[in-house]
This record gives C-alpha cells, sequence and structure tokens, in this order.
C-alpha cells in the first residue's frame, strides 16, 4: 500500500485476489471501515438537511442509457426484457412525486470496455449516492455536494484515525478539502489546460480519463468541472437555455489524480426537449414509455448527483485501485464472485 | 373480367393493382430473399431517353501528361498500368484498393452461408466491410448460442479470420431498433471485436437512409412465426394478405443538431472506434454531409439512388431519391466532406473511376459482392476484387495518374451534365 496517489499503482492491474485473502487482508478491513463511516456519515448529513432514504429498484423495463461504451445487462423478466440498474436517475427523478429531497445508496451494473479493467478507476459493479432535490439548480446541487464531501471525509478523519494509519494514508492530503471551498472551472477551461499541457482533449467530449487524471494530479483539493457539452452526457442534463450547446452539469474530481468522484446535474423536465434530447442521443423514445408519460404528465424540476462510493472510498483510503474498496469486486472481463 | 383495355396507358400494372391491393406496391413476395432490387441499367427506371448521368459521363485521357512524367523520373522507366497504386486509406482504415463492401443486414439474400463467405473473402481482401442495421434484433449478436451463419458475430469472425494485418476494417451500423438492443456497446465490449479494436480497424456507422428507398428504414419480409419474434420491436404490416408481413425498421428522425449530436455521443462514448455516417440521396445531401463532416464522422457514406436492396417498395428505386451523379454535384459545390464514400450499383472499373473523379475516395459494392459471392463461395469475391482492379489500374493509367486520389473532374466528360465543363 502506498500513499503518493495512484501514479506508483503496481496493484493496479494485478489480478484480484481470491475472496478469502482479500477479504481477511488488513487492508481490505480498513477500507471497508472507512466506506463504512463515509456512509454514515452521508446518512447523518443527509437526514439532518431534511432528506428521505429511498430503497432504488434493481431492475426495470429500462436505464440510464448515459454510460460510456458500457453495455447494460439484459434481464429475462417473465418474457419481457429488462434491464439491471446502471443508474438510478429515471427512478430519482419520478421519485420526487413522493418527496422533495430524497436519496438512495444504489447498486449499478455497467459491462464497461475491457481496457477499463486496467484504468485503477472503473467497477463493472459499484455503488452510487444518489442524492435528487425539487426544485434546485446546479448550483444548489454543486453546494449541496461541497458540504457533503466535507462532512463525509471530516467525520471519518476523525473516527478512525487508526485504520488511515493502517493503511499509511497521511490525513493532511485533506487540508485543503476540509477547508470547504473546492475549486470550480469550466469544461472549456479544462479543455484549454489540459491542450496547453499537450493532451490532446476534445473540446466536444468528457474529459477522457487521462485528461482527468492530469488535472486531478495538478490540484491540492477536489474541484468541479462544469457546463459540459451536450454530445458528452445523457439527455437528462438540462441544455443552459442562456449557453446553447452547454449543459447546467458538473463533475467533482478528486485531488491527487485519483480522477472523478461525482457527477451531477440538473435535470430537464420538459417532455418535448427530453423527447428531442433522446434523439440526439441517439436513444428510440419509444423504451422510456413509462418514464415519458409520467414526465408528459408532469415531473418536478430538480438538480441531483451520484457520488460513487468505491470511488470517493478510494480517494479517502489513498488506495491504489477502486477494486480495494469493494467486497466483492468486479472488474471488466474479469470473471469473480 | 371485362374486355376494356387502354392502349398507351399501363393497364397491366393498374390491373395487378386491382387484384393485388397493397402489395402490389411492393414486387411479388416470393422473390423476396432470391432477387436484389435496385436501379436498372441504363433504361427502363429511366424517365423515356433519359441515363442514369453517371453512366453517360466518358471518362476523358489527356494527350499532355506531366504526372505520368513525374512517375517516370520516380521509376526510371516507363510506367504502366501496374504501376498504380491503388491502397487507399477508407474512413481511418488501410484498404488494398478504393473498395469496400457496403451494408448488408438483416435480409435474408445476406444471410446464412452466403453473408459468412463474403465476409470471408471481403476479409481476405483487405478491403472495408460494413455490417448491417437489425441484425441482432432479428438474428442475434452470436454469444448466447444463436445460428452462428446468421448472428452478427458470426460475420465479424470470419471477416477477422482472414484479414490481413494492418489492413482492411469493420463498421457496424446500429438502427432505432439496434439501439434498444445496444449493438454499439455489445460490439465495443465484445472480448472477440478487441483485436479489430486494439488494432483501429473497428467503426460504427450511423445510418440515416440508404439509396435504394430514401426517407424509409429497412424493411424485409417475414413469415408468420419469424413476425411474432420481433412484433414487439418492429412495425409489421399484413400487406401481403398471404400470411408473411412487412416488417419496418424506423428510418430515425434527424435534423442538423440531432446528427451533429449523436455524432458527438459515438466519439464521447466510443472514442477508440471510428464514425461513419451513411446517407440516402437527399436534397440537402450536402448539408447532412457537411454537419457529419464538421461533428467530426471519419467517413461520410453516400448511397445513391441507383442502390440496390433486399426489399423495397417500387415507387421507390424507380422514382425516389437524386442519382449518385447528382449527388457528387451537389456535395463537390458545396465542399465534399474530407472522405466521401458512394455507392449505387458499383461493378465495374469505369463507373468506380468516374466517382472517384468527382470527389469519392472509395466506392461501396452491395449487389455485386453478393452476386460475386453467390457465384463461387470460396473466391467468386476475389477474382471479381481482381477484374475490378484491373479495370482500375488500366483506366487510372490512362488519364495518366496512378493514385485513385490524383483523379479530379477534368478526368470526365460530358455533354449535358450540369456542373461539370468539358476538360481543355
Amino acid at each position: 500500500m502506498t500513499t503518493d496517489g495512484p501514479t506508483a499503482s503496481a496493484s493496479a492491474s494485478a489480478p484480484i485476489p481470491d475472496p478469502g485473502r482479500h477479504l481477511t487482508a488488513p487492508t481490505t478491513r480498513s477500507a471497508l471501515r472507512i466506506q463504512h463511516q463515509l456512509l454514515f456519515s452521508a446518512r447523518e448529513f443527509l437526514r439532518g438537511n431534511g432528506f428521505t432514504e429511498l430503497l432504488p429498484p434493481i431492475i426495470g423495463p429500462v436505464t440510464d442509457p448515459g454510460s460510456r461504451g458500457s453495455k447494460q445487462v439484459d434481464v429475462d423478466f417473465y418474457g419481457h426484457r429488462y434491464k439491471l440498474m446502471t443508474s438510478a436517475i429515471l427512478y430519482k427523478q419520478a421519485s420526487l412525486l413522493a418527496f422533495d429531497k430524497i436519496f438512495c445508496i444504489a447498486p449499478n451494473v455497467r459491462l464497461e470496455p475491457l481496457e477499463t479493467a486496467g484504468t485503477s478507476r472503473h467497477l463493472a459493479e459499484f455503488h452510487q449516492l444518489d442524492v435528487e432535490m425539487a426544485g434546485a439548480t446546479r448550483d444548489d446541487a454543486v453546494r449541496l455536494v461541497e458540504e457533503l464531501v466535507v462532512h463525509m471525509v471530516d467525520s471519518t478523519v476523525r473516527e478512525l484515525p487508526k485504520e488511515f494509519a493502517e493503511l499509511g494514508r497521511d490525513v493532511d492530503a485533506f487540508t485543503e478539502l476540509l477547508k470547504g471551498s473546492f475549486g470550480r472551472m469550466r469544461h472549456a477551461e479544462a479543455v484549454a489546460e489540459l491542450q496547453e499541457i499537450g493532451h490532446p482533449q476534445s473540446p466536444d467530449a468528457e474529459l477522457d480519463w487521462d485528461g482527468e487524471a492530469l488535472l486531478s494530479a495538478r490540484r491540492d483539493r477536489p474541484f468541479f468541472v462544469t457546463d459540459y457539452p451536450k454530445g458528452s452526457r445523457g439527455f437528462y442534463d438540462r441544455e443552459d437555455p442562456e449557453n446553447p450547446g452547454l449543459l447546467r452539469n458538473f463533475d467533482l474530481i478528486a485531488a491527487e489524480g485519483y480522477g472523478e468522484l461525482c457527477s451531477g446535474s440538473q435535470r430537464t423536465n420538459d417532455y418535448a426537449e427530453i423527447v428531442t434530447r433522446m434523439r440526439e442521443t441517439g436513444e428510440n423514445p419509444q423504451k422510456y414509455r413509462w418514464y415519458l408519460d409520467l414526465v408528459r404528465e408532469g415531473v418536478p424540476g430538480s438538480a441531483g448527483f451520484g457520488i460513487g462510493v468505491e470511488r470517493l472510498t478510494r480517494y479517502v483510503a489513498g488506495l491504489d485501485a477502486v477494486w480495494q474498496a469493494s467486497a466483492f469486486p468486479k472488474l471488466a472481463g474479469v470473471v469473480s464472485p | 373480367m371485362s374486355d376494356l383495355s387502354a392502349p398507351g396507358f399501363p393497364e397491366e400494372e393498374v390491373r395487378r393493382r386491382a387484384r393485388a391491393g397493397a402489395a402490389a406496391a411492393f414486387p411479388p413476395p416470393g422473390e423476396y430473399g432470391r432477387v436484389l432490387f435496385g436501379a436498372e441499367h441504363g433504361g427502363a427506371r429511366w424517365p423515356e431517353g433519359e441515363h442514369d448521368p453517371l453512366d453517360t459521363l466518358r471518362i476523358t485521357p489527356p494527350v499532355l501528361m506531366p504526372q505520368r512524367l513525374a512517375r517516370l523520373i520516380d521509376l526510371g522507366r516507363e510506367p504502366d498500368y501496374r504501376d498504380v497504386e491503388l491502397t487507399t486509406t477508407i474512413g481511418g482504415f488501410t484498404s488494398a484498393l478504393p473498395v469496400y463492401v457496403s451494408a448488408l443486414g438483416s435480409t435474408r439474400a445476406a444471410g446464412g452461408d452466403l453473408g459468412l463467405a463474403l465476409s470471408r473473402q471481403a476479409g481476405a481482401l483487405g478491403i472495408p466491410m460494413v455490417i448491417g442495421e437489425n441484425v441482432v434484433p432479428v438474428n442475434g449478436y452470436g454469444r448466447q448460442g444463436e445460428a452462428v451463419d446468421r448472428a452478427l458475430l458470426g460475420r465479424l469472425r470470419a471477416y477477422a479470420e482472414q484479414l490481413p494485418d494492418g489492413r482492411g476494417g469493420v463498421a457496424v451500423q446500429q438502427s432505432t431498433e439496434d439501439a434498444d438492443a445496444e449493438v454499439w456497446n455489445l460490439v465495443y465490449t465484445d472480448p472477440a471485436a478487441l483485436p479489430l479494436l486494439e488494432s483501429g480497424r473497428l467503426a460504427f456507422e450511423l445510418k440515416l437512409g440508404q439509396g435504394a428507398k430514401p426517407g424509409l428504414g429497412g424493411m424485409t419480409v417475414l413469415d408468420a412465426d419469424a413476425a411474432a419474434r420481433v412484433g414487439d420491436r418492429y412495425g409489421l404490416d399484413d400487406v401481403f394478405g398471404d400470411g408473411r408481413v412487412l416488417r419496418s425498421s424506423t428510418p430515425g428522425t434527424f435534423t442538423a443538431e440531432i446528427l451533429r449530436q449523436q455524432i458527438r455521443l459515438m466519439r464521447n462514448n466510443f472514442p477508440r472506434a471510428r464514425v461513419w455516417v451513411k446517407l440516402h440521396p437527399g436534397r440537402d445531401v450536402a448539408e447532412a454531409a457537411r454537419v457529419a463532416a464538421e461533428a467530426g464522422a471519419d467517413a461520410v457514406t453516400v448511397d445513391g439512388a441507383e442502390g440496390g436492396t433486399g426489399w423495397a417498395p417500387e415507387a421507390f428505386p424507380a422514382q425516389v431519391g437524386l442519382p449518385l451523379a447528382e449527388c457528387l454535384r451537389r456535395l463537390a459545390a458545396a465542399g465534399p466532406p474530407p472522405c466521401l464514400l458512394v455507392s449505387g450499383r458499383m461493378w465495374e472499373g469505369g463507373r468506380a473511376v468516374k466517382s472517384l473523379a468527382l470527389g469519392a475516395r472509395a466506392v461501396g459494392l452491395g449487389r455485386a459482392a453478393l452476386l460475386a459471392t453467390a457465384e463461387d463461395p470460396q473466391t467468386g469475391l476475389i477474382r471479381f476484387a481482381e477484374c475490378l482492379a484491373l479495370e482500375l489500374r488500366l483506366l487510372i493509367s490512362a488519364l495518366g495518374k496512378y493514385a485513385p486520389a490524383a483523379l479530379d473532374r477534368d478526368d470526365v466528360w460530358a455533354p449535358y451534365f450540369p456542373g461539370i465543363p468539358a476538360a481543355g
């Protein structure tokens, strides 16, 4: 185990150990205790701020299409093709019909491209801390993530000094984070910075994994990248009416090269706009019937986000690879329990 | 039946419609899977006295040939047709010829052994191949025990197994219904496609339409059993009234913004795959091609109205869409996309050379590839390509040029073809 960030990773591409060895390793236990505390403190914070925890569905006729190059898992549901959830986004929006502020800790399955097995930061099965609030803007969501992450890290650092010592993770790495103000930059500024240092980042696409890691390695606290271009995200991110072509969305990227922790946005809730955006993302509106029927009747405008639980754990615990933050990790193309 | 007649009027066609109703809008359904449709040579499908404008063009070698001198200096001997270098970059792939195999989708004619034999030969030739739409929803992908000769994976493997290093590549189409089956995501994450992906020889083709039925989606004829299997995904229409049904996929809704964003999303989601875009010969083909190229498409394919198909309503090949030559004229006038691929009744060197001279990078073989494979499943397409390559070399060298990219509009002439001045 190293403390000098993921660039020194040797175990990242190493095969996952058998479950017996993995589960009994002190590193795994410390990482999972840190994860436990992160989730405990997140629940504490969100409940204290009026959020209701819901249990998200695992299967449904349709799921989030907005994940880069990954395949969904089909489930035979009494002869109907259902999907395992790739994210809870559609249900999060729908849930606002019951409560104005909701959260869930949702399992997601994405059959990621095989190349992601070696990125240290992709799992085929992972969890998201999903939050959605009615009537909120993108900037409201950004502020909430900031406060939530500070609370989670602060609580974990205070409660579990022994685990950090066991992992050799220097908690001084969070000095800037705990001051509570994360950096902010627009996607266009991130592209310009990457191009300036010689990284060929497309201005029309999401930041690629190398680019994200480069920006992350140049910073000592997490930072937001906002205003991604259309064509890089799913149909549910709202287009900025004042800046057509840009979306009112964001990613939160960790410091020290750990890369993306969280994605979020203000949501589109206008029926015609959603149908048009579905076409722009190559989707067939017909298969989203239940969701579109609901939107046509009216769902509240909202904003929300999903924090990758294993990714946040990896960053806080200073792990080489994200699979170390899972008790039963699944990597792209690797057969494991 | 009365003894009424109408000389000079399409009496028999009218009577056929009176007998068969909506089924008469199509060729007899018994021909499905055995006959390939599309514009006919030179005559019947064109109005009286008119011909396919590409066929009426003449290839016009000059007398004085500075490029031949350059080749002579380069070689230190007189160049001949064997010195024409046909290797061409097509949509990010390196091809042995300025030729690719056009999309063959779920149509019965391209299924089974013929589709596999064609894939093997295209691979051996080192020319790119497009796998058409609707194969996965109709025949499956091939990992779950589906008949491998019909599934997409079968064609992919047959092609890749024969492919020489550094040559060729596969472009996989995805229709609206394919999107429900996530065909691109499936291929992009499949271990079997990894060698193609890692060697930069995988592309995804966004299909906006095809030449034989511009504005419509893919159509096939299904028997009742097959129709029952796909009825939840496709439009089915009982136009034939004999148990067989017309299966249509939707053409998809596109605006300039939808096209632009879909291409950007393809580049975002599949950064290691090339992006191809296929257009039907619409009146705004130049505008659509410009949008596609600006959004980052590696190749823009235009299928002229002469394009073939497994199935189409008769009004379409006969009367709908711009001829390929007119598409090329409009594209040239507007500034063509950097890599323009064209198809539509391609089968011999002359038509190919004219297309290249009018701005295309390469030409697609559809019906010709299927027929050549049907003639000899082992080497029919290979021998066919041998003949085509020789014709290309002869014609290009006759123009005093030694690479397809050197051809330009001065190399063709027609008395009445607008926008193409007589050379010299």
